[in-house]
């Protein structure tokens, strides 16, 4: 298990790396770069200036000297200075990351509570009417997408209560009941298209289990249909489940850009998009190195997940 | 016997003067301004930063003017800014001296800045010696969009902590009304410059509370303001939110009090849906949509292609469609009335572009034929214009109008981030843009625009003429004169189809009833954010 884990770190070291080359080239491709946004916002362009500033920031240097000095920088947990604010970068990024993973975590929660149970309902009750019902949410779901779902339930709030989630972004830390409050609907309208995806892995693994022969000995033997059906199907079912809602978390914790300015909260996603745009190259950099590092943190959480639910699974031999 | 009444004749008079309080809103009792309360807007974006000397967008001027004063500023309860509005801030007074060569201010000596120390007119030095890139400068802008509206500025002066003199090298009356843009304010001398992109230390009504960049932008009332009573307001409070539907929902559910700023009629009109009682103000407003025709690629280059382009953009068809109905026409100055210094409106109706639609395509297809343009050899060109919706859509219109005139147009967006580098670099054929005056002056929107040189002649364009033209409306004193030689020159560049206007938008906000005092200037978007005397009335 231990060269398991170690081979995994060494293979997700590499990964890193390739990412890392990924995020600082293809930001050199897209046109322009931090000094003709700083101009843009000024509506003209003086050279001599712009030449100054490339300067200033060192971006007029070899693009493999800047590589290497901002993954040195990286590796020391330095994260540079926000070219577009002029604040440290870890400054500008801390205060938008909690946003985010609460976000990613209560929608996930949400999708994972409502998904396995349907998904396992619809199984066992395969071929009846509350199958087909289950299907129709659960594909609807899966039509639909969350900002536009989003989108929608605001509409729906504001003409029928004039009410809506507060716009302005609460902690917490200081608020707690009035942060839930916020932070609802968003995650109701992101985990539900989680929700549905996951409740239909669910049904397709739970429906190939059910068929397995411990489980007709299980029902032969007389086990009530809540052990047969929770404990000894859903666990064998479970793998493929945990493998979504591993993918599920680490595309959720890039992938909430939409539904973070529908709902306008201040995340990373929605800050990563515009600080693209803005060629902010020490943000972009580091908060998609940071996603990076979640994504691969994620995927070798869910394979050492596996062992502990299916202890025929083990690591380190051929 | 009768009595004398020696008031009768006056009689008919008072039912007059007492009929017209009646039936004119501002007759009736106004409302005494209540203190307290803390409103909350959502401005145009985010602010790049807070340093509104470096940054050429309103989103900076929104959120940045209430913390600061300028020397003199317009008047935001008049509807049009022009030097008749100016009112004094931080200058108690000014005088022109030397015949119009010196500009003297005596500015007030109760002001202090946000953090305690006293104003003075060193703070005036150091700003505008730092905004004119003055070689003896104490500080240097990474970024100066204005340099050019202080380049006759000679020296300036400071005589006594209460007396500063701009020395000009030629006569500007204008220069007043530079002065009293939003791009404008004066900053604190002893708070380094780099500071004042994230946090604000100004002498204006509000103080920052927090500023949280791409958030939002907080301030509470500044107790020690130098205007007694003012500002009204306990706190004001910038929201960024992005998605423009969610800006409608947010007003609509009163979590904002103002919204509106980059709103079409459309969205005014949808949020007034859900919401009846909001107050919707539609007014016009100094920012253009105008074609760039690069002066330095032939084709374009030829007077008569030029013409050809400008003809066949029927602007009716323009006000209809990508303008829903919300323009103005004018030439290269906003139009009157709403503007100072337009063309007469019987003019305005005999520009290329305003007549016969069908009669102005045949003639532009006559033009191209001359130019060598004709069904066998059709002028191909690419149409580049930003890639946000707002100019988009101008833009397709203006593909399908040129396609109308056997013009082979293909459509271009430019990611926003680079589009002014590109338009700086003169990298395009012929460009849709959208140009917001700072200042509805000749001064700032000509000399930018169209002068020789100039960073922001995205046209290329160059007339000897017309610079020797705007030098001399520049010194001109006499208003109505000066008004005659600018609309010379906008004459001119018309026919020379020089950057050809579209038109001109209108701006649309709503606001809740209980927002007072919340003006709306129809020249300008830029000078109108102090927001000292706003009130709630609930």
């Amino acid at each position: 298990m231990r060269v398991y884990v170690l081979k995994r770190l060494v293979i997700a070291g590499v990964t890193l790396l390739g990412m890392s080359v990924l995020i600082f080239v293809l930001m050199r491709l897209a046109p322009g770069n931090i000094t003709d946004i700083i101009f843009e916002s000024a509506g003209y362009v003086d050279e001599a200036d712009r030449r100054r500033l490339e300067i200033e920031l060192g971006i007029d240097r070899p693009v493999p000297v800047q590589y290497a000095r901002w993954l040195g920088d990286f590796l020391r947990g330095e994260l540079g200075k926000s070219y577009r604010y002029d604040l440290p970068a870890w400054e500008v990024i801390k205060p938008r990351l909690p946003v985010t993973l609460e976000l990613a975590v209560l929608s996930l929660g949400f999708s994972v509570l409502l998904g396995v149970p349907t998904g396992v309902i619809s199984a066992v009750r395969r071929g009846r009417p509350l199958d087909y019902l289950l299907r129709v949410v659960s594909l609807a779901g899966l039509s639909m997408p969350s900002f536009w779902l989003g989108m929608v339930v605001i509409l729906a709030l504001v003409r029928s209560l004039g009410w809506i989630p507060s716009m302005t972004y609460v902690s917490p830390f200081e608020n707690l009941g009035a942060n839930l409050f916020q932070f609802v609907l968003p995650s109701l309208a992101v985990g539900y298209r989680s929700s549905a995806l996951i409740m239909r892995i669910t049904r397709s693994t739970m429906l190939e289990v059910l068929r397995e022969d411990y489980i007709r000995t299980a029902w032969a033997k007389g086990q009530r249909e809540r052990l047969v059906v929770w404990r000894h199907a859903l666990k064998n079912a479970s793998l493929p489940v945990v493998t979504i809602i591993g993918i599920e978390f680490a595309f959720l914790i890039g992938g909430l850009i939409v539904t973070e300015t529908v709902f306008n909260l201040p995340g990373v996603a929605r800050y990563l998009v515009d600080a693209i745009l803005v060629r902010d190259y020490p943000i972009v950099q580091n908060l998609a190195m940071l996603i990076a590092v979640v994504v691969v943190l994620a995927n070798l959480t869910v394979d050492l997940v596996y062992t502990w639910l299916d202890p025929r699974i083990k690591y380190g031999k051929a | 016997m009768t009595r004398p009444r020696p008031l009768r004749p006056l009689l008919p008079l008072a039912l007059v003067l007492v009929l017209t309080l009646a039936v004119t809103p501002g007759g009736a009792q106004s409302p005494q301004p209540k203190y307290g309360g803390v409103l909350v807007t959502a401005p145009l974006t985010a602010t790049p930063s807070l340093s509104l000397h470096e940054e050429s967008t309103v989103a900076t001027t929104q959120q940045a003017s209430p913390c600061y004063n300028n020397l003199v500023y317009f008047d935001p309860a008049k509807k049009q800014e022009s030097l008749d509005t100016l009112i004094p801030e931080l200058a108690e007074k000014w005088s022109w001296q030397d015949n119009h060569r010196n500009l003297v201010f005596f500015l007030r000596r109760d002001v202090g800045w946000h953090d305690g120390k006293p104003f003075s007119s060193r703070d005036v030095k150091y700003t505008f010696d730092m905004v004119r890139g003055a070689p003896d400068a104490a500080a240097r802008l990474k970024v100066n969009p204005r340099k050019l509206w202080y380049e006759n500025i000679e020296a300036i002066e400071t005589p006594d902590p209460a007396t500063v003199v701009f020395r000009l090298k030629r006569p500007q009356p204008s220069l007043l009304l530079m002065l009293a843009s939003g791009y404008s304010p004066v900053y604190p001398a002893h708070v380094p410059l780099a500071e004042l992109k994230n946090k604000c230390i100004g002498t204006g009504p509000f103080k920052l509370k927090e500023n949280r960049p791409g958030e939002y932008v907080e301030y509470v009332k500044n107790p020690d303001y130098f205007v007694k009573g003012r500002p009204y307001l306990d706190g004001l409070k910038f929201v960024v939110i992005r998605d423009r539907s969610t800006q409608i929902a947010a007003v609509q559910s009163r979590q904002l009090d103002v919204a509106g700023s980059g709103w079409n009629r459309t969205n005014a009109e949808d949020a007034k849906a859900g919401a009846p009682k909001l107050v919707v103000v539609e007014m016009d407003n100094n920012v253009n949509d105008n074609i760039l025709i690069n002066f330095k690629r032939p084709p374009f280059n030829d007077r008569r292609v030029r013409q050809a382009i400008n003809l066949a953009l029927d602007r009716k068809a323009y006000l209809v469609g990508p303008r829903q109905g919300a323009a103005t026409f004018g030439g290269a100055l906003l139009p009157r009335p709403a503007g100072v210094w337009g063309l007469p409106a019987a003019e305005v109706t005999k520009l290329p572009g305003m007549g016969d639609a069908a009669r102005q395509k045949a003639e532009a297809r006559k033009l191209l034929a001359e130019a060598g343009f004709g069904p066998g050899n059709p002028l191909k060109l690419t149409l580049s214009t930003r890639a946000l919706a707002i100019y988009v859509d101008t833009a397709s219109w203006m593909v399908d109008q040129l396609q109308q005139i056997g013009v082979e147009a293909t459509l271009e967006q430019i990611e926003s981030g680079v589009w002014h580098p590109k338009m700086t670099r003169l990298e395009y054929q012929v460009a849709l843009n959208l140009t917001g005056i700072g200042v509805d002056d000749p001064d700032a929107q000509l000399f930018e625009n169209y002068r020789c040189g100039s960073q922001r002649n995205f046209s290329g364009y160059c007339s000897e003429e017309i610079d020797r033209l705007m030098i001399e409306q520049s010194q001109t004193l006499d208003r109505a004169k000066r008004l005659a030689l600018v609309n010379e020159i906008d004459r001119k560049l018309q026919a020379d189809a020089a950057r050809p206007i579209l038109g001109w938008a209108k701006q649309h906000w709503v606001m809740w009833p209980h927002v007072k005092g919340w003006v709306v200037h129809e020249n300008s978007i830029y000078n109108v954010s102090r927001r000292q005397d706003v009130w709630l009335d609930k």
